[in-house]
């Protein structure tokens, strides 16, 4: 018997021409609970999702228990003894509590299933873990998200695992319930189970892990003890930041306001948010999944609405209801999941750019055609867009110029309030800097940039102000040229006590 | 950096969109070398007046929901309540032009449910429309007492309708011009306007069309009243051809439209309806009800030809764009 429950090492791993894991090891020792952190991009999921044999690696050593298995497939993996809990609940919507605890292993009376026992016993173990009462004839889809990971990890537990992944799993869970769940994981280590766990949050990293592992780019670039380790180096070992030159940042005297919010509330997102967005300015928003950040976005452009407070556009108080509201108000947005909300994939790189200003194109009802192109050609041409023609279907551009296609249907509305969300994810780093020189000179002609990034380094490099939330609301107001990435993150993981009065 | 940029693949997708046409081609030569008929001018000219015509407009209307992604079940439903309401005002003494009107109310109506039930309630458009296409099957029967037809005596606005099914202007019969002047409208909103491309947008990706602003429920009410208002001109149309109502006809049209909209889609680009395609389509529908009739196989025999057809031109479209997919 081995010290080492698992030990991965030097996995590699490619996406077409991205490195996701570029030589990553991460070495468990039994009975210790084994913390994994890195910022967005870092390899956290895909070297999990390795383990799990969701994905197949290009080249390293994986060893469970000391032993290389033939083959790494979900179903081996679980045969020795790891079971891996994943971010997104991987749990089928249209089956009871129970059927779903006991999905694979049910509860038998000779040939047929025992409904009542599976019920009992199911309502019986969560109670016993979690303290919670669930009944067990409840619906998947029913539950709220917190409770779907309480279904998960019971689950788990019910295999009796010798080790156990966690992949951020309080993202969705309160305070009390994930109190509740370090219990269970200490206890579970105490009787020498094996954890691995995920998370953004570094105050609990610190307050639950024995060890943990920082992933930056691909690599594990160190393994440090987290009661001995100041958070500020663990911070800074996060991030990489010697590459200013990518954020070619011009500096704009700052306008009128142009989008204020304030006071703004929606129940169970976000409270009490306020601040103005000024013409000429960039604006930063970070925050971690469950911030509430995403919801503001989404409550500025009239996606959802708000129950407390008000918007205000150029000074004035706006009601933005709907898409259609919000545009008329030349608002634009660019929403992070690029392909489902973005751009239409099958449509042409002309039809997506116009999309949202066809009525100002039109003649007598119909649409201009040789105007619309007129306009599409010099849009492709300002936005240095690589396409084979106007005509070509979205779906054969690259995603860095597929997002230039979703700025310049903005552009082509006229928007002067510019709100994007994670508008770098996936995509290579010089399209990255040509998306960060075309914000820059938006907002030179006097747009208004609010943008929400995960990414420290495009916060610090390109905005003029940078707000963080945190559970909700806004924890620290900071001017990049002040501040440090290590203060942003630590702001964002709940790390800094909130500032109680922000300016 | 340049591999960003995927190459055109002109060479499968050319292949693609030469399906349908070639088979129009090939049906048409093995008829006109099987039946001497069928090819003479007369037949020709009998394919597009009677079996062109009525599925025509139904299924330029299909095409319409088709690009919104959704799918019209309920046409001949529309069709048939037009004609029902039309052809009970006459018999009832009413003239023509109030009588045709109100019979494209009574098609409107059933646009109308349509759109209510899938922007309203949210309702899946297959579903909704299935739903209207089996209540609208009761309603004609319980009011044609199980379904009786209704004859128009010979006696009245006679005149007028015979005009509409069988008069000619400039030579060509009327039916053939009011197919025209419903492809201009078609080609025209979806080609030219803002509201096509919206459609457009809406039946590519609907999550877009929400988040680029636009007025994806009024879209949706609009495509289903005017498939609605193009079925009750078909069905007023058959009506005036046969002179009376007779329940549950416009269901032939269905399957012809919904086919020919699919079978048109193979020969664009992007593999979406359209107005051209559509029209070969159905024409690729009449002709092989003609020609199968000339050279001599029953009724039954025509619905598995049809079927066949479909299968064929389809199965060839996607696995050719299957062997594009892998390239």
């Amino acid at each position: 018997m081995t010290e080492e429950a698992l030990a991965l090492r030097d996995i590699v791993k490619s996406f077409g021409a991205t490195r996701a894991l570029d030589g990553a090891s991460l070495v468990v020792r039994r009975g210790t609970i084994h913390g994994l952190i890195g910022q967005n991009g870092a390899g956290k999921s895909t070297i999990i999702k390795i383990l799990g044999g969701l994905y197949q690696l290009d080249a390293g050593r994986i060893l469970i228990h000391g032993e290389e298995p033939r083959s790494v497939t979900p179903r081996l993996v679980e045969e020795l003894g790891v079971h891996i809990i994943h971010q997104e609940a991987l749990l089928v919507p249209g089956l009871t509590v129970a059927e779903a605890l006991f999905l694979g292993n049910e509860l038998r009376h000779g040939p047929l299933l025992a409904p009542f026992s599976m019920r009992r016993r199911a309502e019986a173990i969560v109670r016993e873990t979690f303290g919670v009462s669930l009944s067990g004839n409840m619906l998947i889809s029913e539950l709220s998200a917190a409770q779907r990971q309480i279904v998960q990890i019971t689950r788990a537990l019910l295999n009796k695992p010798r080790v156990l992944v966690f992949d951020e799993p309080t993202a969705a869970l309160v305070r009390r319930e994930a109190n509740r769940l370090f219990d269970i994981i200490r206890g579970l280590r105490d009787e020498g189970t094996s954890i691995v766990y995920i998370s953004h949050y570094l105050e609990e990293v610190r307050d639950l892990c024995d060890v943990v592992t920082i992933l930056r780019n691909g690599r594990d670039v160190a393994t440090v003890d987290p009661r001995t380790t100041p958070m500020a180096e663990i911070v800074s070992l996060m991030i990489n930041r010697d590459i200013h030159e990518m954020f070619p940042k011009q500096v704009i005297p700052c306008g009128k306001a142009a989008l204020t919010l304030q006071s703004l509330g929606k129940a169970g997102a976000y409270e009490d948010v306020t601040f103005t967005l000024h013409a000429g300015e960039i604006l930063g928003l970070t925050g971690l999944v469950g911030s509430g950040a995403k919801e503001v976005l989404q409550t500025a452009f009239g996606l959802t609405r708000h129950d407390r407070g008000q918007i205000l556009i150029g000074g004035k108080p706006a009601r933005i209801g709907s898409p259609g509201r919000a545009i008329a108000r030349r608002l634009g947005l660019v929403p992070e999941d690029r392909r489902h909300q973005g751009v239409a994939l099958d449509i042409s790189v002309r039809e997506n750019m116009t999309l949202a200003s066809l009525r100002g194109l039109t003649r007598f009802g119909l649409i201009d055609t040789r105007r619309e192109r007129g306009q599409v050609m010099s849009l492709i041409e300002r936005l240095g867009i690589k396409t084979p023609g106007p005509d070509a279907r979205l779906r054969d551009l690259s995603g860095g110029n597929q997002q230039k296609v979703v700025l310049a249907k903005w552009l082509s509305a006229k928007s002067d309030i510019y709100i994007l969300d994670e508008p770098t994810v996936a995509i290579d780093v010089a399209a990255k800097v040509e998306i960060y020189r075309l914000l820059g000179d938006l907002v030179a002609q006097g747009a208004a940039v609010l943008i929400l990034s995960s990414d420290l380094m495009e916060l610090q490099g390109i905005c003029d102000r940078v707000l963080v939330m945190y559970r909700g609301r806004i924890v620290r107001r900071l001017v990049p040229a002040e501040t440090t990435a290590d203060e942003i993150l630590a702001a964002a993981t709940g790390a800094l006590a909130p500032l109680d009065k922000a300016a | 950096m340049s591999a960003s940029i995927a190459a055109p693949r002109f060479r499968v997708t050319q292949l693609v969109r030469w399906v349908t046409p070639t088979a129009l081609i090939l049906l048409f030569v093995i008829f006109a070398v099987a039946s001497p008929t069928f090819r003479t001018p007369g037949n020709l000219l009998h394919i597009l007046v009677n079996n062109f015509t009525l599925p025509a407009i139904v299924a330029l209307g299909m095409t319409l929901v088709v690009s919104a992604g959704g799918i019209d079940l309920s046409v001949g439903t529309s069709a048939d309540i037009a004609a029902m309401v039309a052809v009970t005002l006459m018999s009832l003494g009413h003239g023509l032009a109030l009588s045709l009107a109100v019979g494209l109310g009574g098609a409107l109506m059933v646009g109308v449910v349509d759109a209510a039930l899938i922007t309203v309630l949210g309702i899946s458009p297959f579903l909704a429309t299935l739903g209207v296409l089996f209540v609208g099957e009761s309603v004609q029967q319980l009011a044609t007492n199980g379904g009786t037809p209704i004859y128009l005596v010979s006696n009245f606005p006679a005149a007028g309708l015979d005009a509409l099914a069988h008069g000619t202007a400039l030579g060509v019969p009327a039916p053939l011009w009011i197919v025209l002047a419903a492809v201009i409208v078609v080609q025209v909103l979806l080609g030219r306007t803002p509201f096509g491309r919206h459609v457009r947008a809406i039946g590519a990706a609907p999550q877009v069309a929400r988040y680029s602003g636009l007025p994806v429920r009024r879209a949706t009410w609009l495509v289903y009243l005017l498939s609605a208002l193009l079925c009750g001109v078909s069905g007023l149309l058959l009506a005036a051809t046969v002179k009376s109502y007779v329940p549950l006809s416009g269901n032939a049209f269905l399957l012809d439209a919904i086919g020919a909209v699919f079978v048109g889609t193979t020969i664009s680009r992007e593999a979406k309806p359209n107005v051209l395609g559509t029209l070969i389509g159905v024409f690729l529908f009449g002709m092989l009800h003609n020609g199968l009739l000339l050279i001599g196989w029953n009724f039954y025999w025509q619905q598995v030809a049809i079927g066949l057809l479909v299968f064929a031109v389809l199965g060839a479209s996607f696995a050719t764009r299957r062997l594009q997919a892998a390239d």
